[in-house]
């Protein structure tokens, strides 16, 4: 433990140089979700619906990755990750404009959950989706009410999402707080939060992306659902880092301050998740195929129906296989040209992975899923650039607020000479 | 036998010596030489124009024979030696192949590894002849070493004592080999 506290490596380098203008990004939120609002009225309310809810499971996936490497930073006292851990504090500003976004959600849930949710009515027609009879008349979800239950998904999603809210500004607080007087106490602050926060995020999302997304196949077991859904998060969280070292690097920012060694760290823990993903993934698939019950296999059928099943293969080799054998070898890690590609693709088949798991959920009455190339797909993209653009408006936002580095973190020498001769 | 010495060695008092003498050394060109330090010291190796090791080579090819051995020993068993219909599942899948044949990756890419990093550094190595230099315990301990080989083609008694002098090494001695 460190007890000391570090001084400004120099004060030139750490000023904030360039303001980035946030009122673009806000502008193509804006745009974005009104273009996929606009398929509500080409589409229908329930491709609208479907949009939204990816593009917000995309965006919190995102916010809650980057929360919880920051709490792993914390409770590992780590060093390298230090620079990169006050952009994070700033991207988990979007966390407050998440829980907006969720509100149409609710509405959805109050109004017309069938759109998403047909479990919450009780007088949906199950032939509508390729079943029979009446929800309200289904021994399954009778069985499962305790949890599935409209009233404890509206207070368990605002519960959560303010967890998650709370536990940022506490990391944010005590980040640019020490900024201001050095003290080592808001460290050991975060440590102990970090310690607390883990496990309750780790809760709180297993629970929320159970009641969001897997809840939609309502007769569906899987016990690996949280992981996977965390395993997601982590890799999208990743890749933003990356992009964001690279993006201050190209801005001129970080010269100077990041090193080879910053990006061969991130790249390895992008390749522990990447197998990790895939570990997760091949687990729940294994397991549901060896033990061939029709209350599990269902859900597998349904994601190998028409292009489906292209999907499927592509999340095989392109979420796992290539990754994987990229980011094995050094120079790409450590190349500023090549390596934000690998970040880019990372964050978009973690995308892919999220309407694979969400989007075959809503069945035609011939109890197959809509294509995944559809006009539907358009409307995805949209709420998808459009809760992004609202997720950097408020992490720009936030950047001009604070220093580049965390300029008095006990570990911040540490940082900057990371794995670098300590002989000069 | 022959008579020609092992090398030319020096010793060095701190980190940011020996740094800078092995850059010394790198930059005049010399091929077998080395530096011998009491713990490992971060940016040697570019110090010295080390290139990355080679053994993450070795290790993927350990790997993929690992998936291979897997897969296709599974395939051979139930597919082709011996097959027994059990719970309707075909004879062969490569889902069910899939947890040996990773396992045998993580196990011959541990192998090829670890034997593949003996290979390349020569270890165990019984004799050096460094081992008889009598302050070479102090590389241990608390101090630097620099050693250049004789066969090196750049290697000169006179210049390369002088090189080894100018570095800031001290206690310049001749190895026997």
């Amino acid at each position: 433990m460190s007890t000391h506290d570090a001084t400004a490596p120099s004060a030139s380098r750490t000023g904030t140089t360039k303001r980035p203008a946030p009122g673009r990004a806000l502008a193509v939120g804006l745009v974005g979700l009104a273009v996929a609002g606009l398929g509500y009225f080409v589409s229908g309310p329930a491709s609208f619906a479907m949009a939204w809810l990816v593009g917000f499971i995309y965006w919190i996936a995102v916010a809650l990755g980057v929360l919880l490497l920051v709490m792993i930073h914390h409770i590992f006292d780590a060093s390298w990750s230090v620079m990169l851990r006050r952009q994070f504090e700033h991207w988990l500003s979007s966390f407050r404009y998440l829980l907006l976004l969720f509100l149409p959600l609710l509405a959805i849930a109050w109004i017309h959950p069938s759109l998403i949710w047909t479990w919450m009515d009780p007088h949906f027609n199950l032939a509508a989706i390729g079943g029979h009879g009446l929800v309200g008349s289904d021994l399954d979800l009778h069985k499962k009410a305790a949890f599935l239950n409209r009233n404890f998904f509206t207070g368990f999603s605002l519960f959560a999402i303010l967890v998650w809210t709370g536990l940022s500004g506490v990391f944010r607080r005590n980040s640019f707080a020490q900024d201001r007087d050095g003290s080592v106490r808001w460290t050991m602050s975060s440590r102990k939060w970090a310690a607390g926060g883990i496990p309750l995020v780790a809760i709180t999302l297993t629970a929320a992306i159970i009641l969001w997304v897997k809840s939609i196949e309502y007769h569906w077991f899987s016990t690996m659902y949280g992981v996977w859904f965390f395993s997601d998060c982590v890799r999208a969280a990743l890749s933003l880092g990356l992009l964001i070292m690279i993006w201050l690097w190209c801005r001129g920012d970080y010269k100077g301050l990041l090193n080879d060694n910053h990006l061969h760290s991130i790249g390895q823990l992008m390749l522990a998740f990447t197998v990790f993903w895939a570990y997760i993934s091949f687990s729940q698939y294994f397991l549901i195929w060896n033990a061939n019950v029709p209350e599990e296999t269902f859900w597998y059928n349904i994601r190998e129906y028409g292009d489906w099943w292209y999907v499927s293969l592509f999340l095989v080799f392109g979420n796992f296989l290539a990754p994987f054998l990229v980011l094995l070898m050094y120079p790409v890690k450590v190349n500023k040209k090549v390596f934000p590609w690998v970040g880019i693709f990372i964050a978009l088949v973690v995308l892919v992975d999220i309407c694979y798991n969400a989007m075959p959920a809503r069945l035609t009455p011939t109890g197959n899923p809509l294509p995944f190339f559809s006009v539907n797909l358009v409307w995805v993209a949209a709420a998808v650039v459009g809760m992004g653009g609202i997720c950097v408006w408020s992490y720009l936002r936030s950047f001009s607020t604070a220093k580049l580095i965390p300029i008095r973190d006990p570990r911040i020498a540490e940082c900057l000479t990371y794995h670098k001769p300590n002989a000069d | 036998m022959s008579t020609q010495p092992y090398g030319l060695i020096a010793m060095y008092d701190t980190p940011a010596d020996i740094m800078h003498a092995a850059e010394q050394v790198r930059d005049a060109g010399y091929k077998f030489w080395d530096v011998i330090a009491p713990f490992p010291l971060h940016g040697l190796d570019r110090a010295m124009g080390i290139r990355r090791s080679r053994v993450p080579r070795i290790s993927i090819l350990g790997g993929i024979t690992g998936f291979t051995t897997g897969m296709s020993l599974i395939y051979w068993v139930g597919a082709v030696h011996y097959r027994v219909t059990i719970g309707g599942k075909p004879f062969f899948s490569p889902l069910f192949a899939f947890p040996v044949s990773y396992e045998l990756t993580i196990l011959f890419t541990a192998f090829a590894t670890i034997g593949g990093m003996f290979l390349l550094n020569k270890l165990p190595m019984h004799y050096h002849p460094v081992m008889k230099h009598p302050t070479i315990d102090r590389g241990s301990n608390d101090r630097f070493f620099l050693v250049i080989e004789t066969r090196d083609p750049r290697f000169n008694p006179a210049n390369t004592r002088a090189l080894l002098e100018t570095s800031g090494g001290r206690e310049i001695a001749e190895l026997e080999a």
